[in-house]
């Protein structure tokens, strides 16, 4: 499970469904949950959660996505196993993981030291934690 | 409107438990009592119904239940009581055991008609099916017009087709009776059913109180959708783990990456967790 520390900077409610926005390492970042159980306000410090295999990769990106999380990261190194590739990047202290088809990774010519940007929907994204 | 301060030493298998207990229960109110047994759950149950002594006050409407020096006989209390194990008289037919309770002929008839056992009021309660049994105790417990009706695991002994059928019967002579009901059950889904309000007892002390929504939703973070299973089997697949987890009678599969992986034991209790946007629902085939 990857892990990112942040900040809340936003709670938008409608029925039992919450958007809740965050900066982590100056970048914005959204999840979207259901009724709002933990106890957070704008500029509670929390600890957000994502699974390496729900962690998409981009390079040269252009053009529109929805995907709501688009960080930049550093490729510190890649796994290359016989069908899935692990792939550690760098995102300010943070080191997340990222799991791909070997394919995917080959295709995209992933090499230590690229930048990429790595693309987590915001119904992908946890709050595992309530910091402080 | 139901006032509770009672206070008991209750002699525990293990150890001795000091059971404290404050709480306020609204008229017409369906609340479920649950925690793991030896919580004092049926205890409370039973010192609501005057079987069992405690010290402190009970107050139902400004009608003093128990007081100190002062505790009303069961009989005088308004309840009805329903029990796992039925507790009807063998040698009474379904309608003499209703009429026991009270001679009102008229409303041994109508709760008869509604819990569809008009077609055997002549029957023994030996010749009768689990089901049917606790149909029989829930009329005869409502046959006095209780003002608060007592269920210690009313259906815990019935299969889960009869448990339905009578969570139905239950709500619905729970609304035209407008009694107050209290409930020892341990199933989330009857509790999630039936009650507006659950009270979780540990060591005799209230430790959660909400609705059954707040209190059964078991979360990890903002994860709403959280199982508690037995860790079996990390197996290692290419450069990720999989993970196999017991939880109730099924297996599932969960992946996880290494640096996830190194830090679970083999046997140890997890929690199984994801966002409620991932999990997809199917129909099961009848």
């Amino acid at each position: 499970m990857n892990h990112i520390t942040a900040t809340v900077t936003a709670i938008e409610s409608m029925d039992d469904l919450t958007i809740v926005s965050f900066e982590a390492e100056g970048q914005t970042m959204r999840m979207m949950g259901l009724g709002l159980t933990l106890p957070i306000v704008v500029g509670s410090p929390v600890t957000l959660a994502a699974k390496a295999s729900n962690i998409a990769l981009a390079k040269d990106l252009k053009g529109e996505l929805s995907t709501s999380n688009q960080l930049e990261c550093v490729i510190e190194s890649i796994n290359n196993g016989q069908l899935l590739s692990s792939i550690k990047l760098r995102f300010g202290d943070a080191l997340l993981e990222s799991i791909t088809t070997r394919t995917s990774a080959l295709r995209m010519g992933l090499k230590a030291g690229d930048v990429v940007t790595t693309l987590i929907k915001a119904s992908e994204l946890s709050i595992i934690k309530v910091n402080g | 409107m139901i006032d509770i301060k009672i206070s008991k030493h209750l002699q525990g298998s293990l150890s001795n438990i000091e059971m404290n207990v404050e709480l306020v229960i609204k008229e017409h109110d369906f609340v479920a009592l649950t925690g793991q047994s030896g919580s004092g759950k049926t205890t409370l149950l039973r010192i609501l119904a005057g079987l069992e002594e405690a010290v402190g006050t009970v107050t139902v409407d400004d009608e003093l239940w128990l007081a100190p020096k002062k505790s009303l006989p069961p009989q005088q209390r308004g309840i009805g009581l329903v029990f796992q194990d039925y507790a009807l008289f063998d040698n009474m037919s379904v309608e003499q055991n209703l009429l026991y309770a009270n001679k009102d002929k008229a409303l041994s008839r109508h709760l008869l008609e509604m819990t569809e056992l008009t077609g055997l009021k002549e029957r023994l309660p030996r010749t009768l099916s689990g089901g049917q049994k606790q149909r029989v105790s829930l009329c005869r417990a409502l046959m006095r017009r209780p003002r608060l009706l007592l269920m210690d695991e009313p259906l815990s002994a019935l299969d889960p087709q009869m448990r339905t059928k009578l969570q139905h019967d239950i709500l619905t002579l729970h609304k035209e009776f407008g009694t107050t009901t209290i409930m020892v059950s341990h199933d989330p889904s009857e509790i999630y059913r039936l009650a507006s309000r659950v009270i979780v007892l540990d060591h005799g002390k209230i430790v959660q109180d909400g609705s059954p929504k707040d209190v059964l939703l078991k979360t990890q973070g903002s994860q709403k959708f959280s199982l508690t299973g037995e860790l079996l089997d990390i197996i290692k697949a290419d450069v990720i783990h999989i993970a196999v987890v017991a939880i109730g009678q099924q297996i599932v599969e969960v992946v996880l990456d290494e640096a996830e992986a190194a830090t679970f034991k083999i046997g140890e209790r997890v929690q199984v967790s994801t966002k409620a946007f991932s999990p997809s629902l199917s129909r099961l085939a009848p």
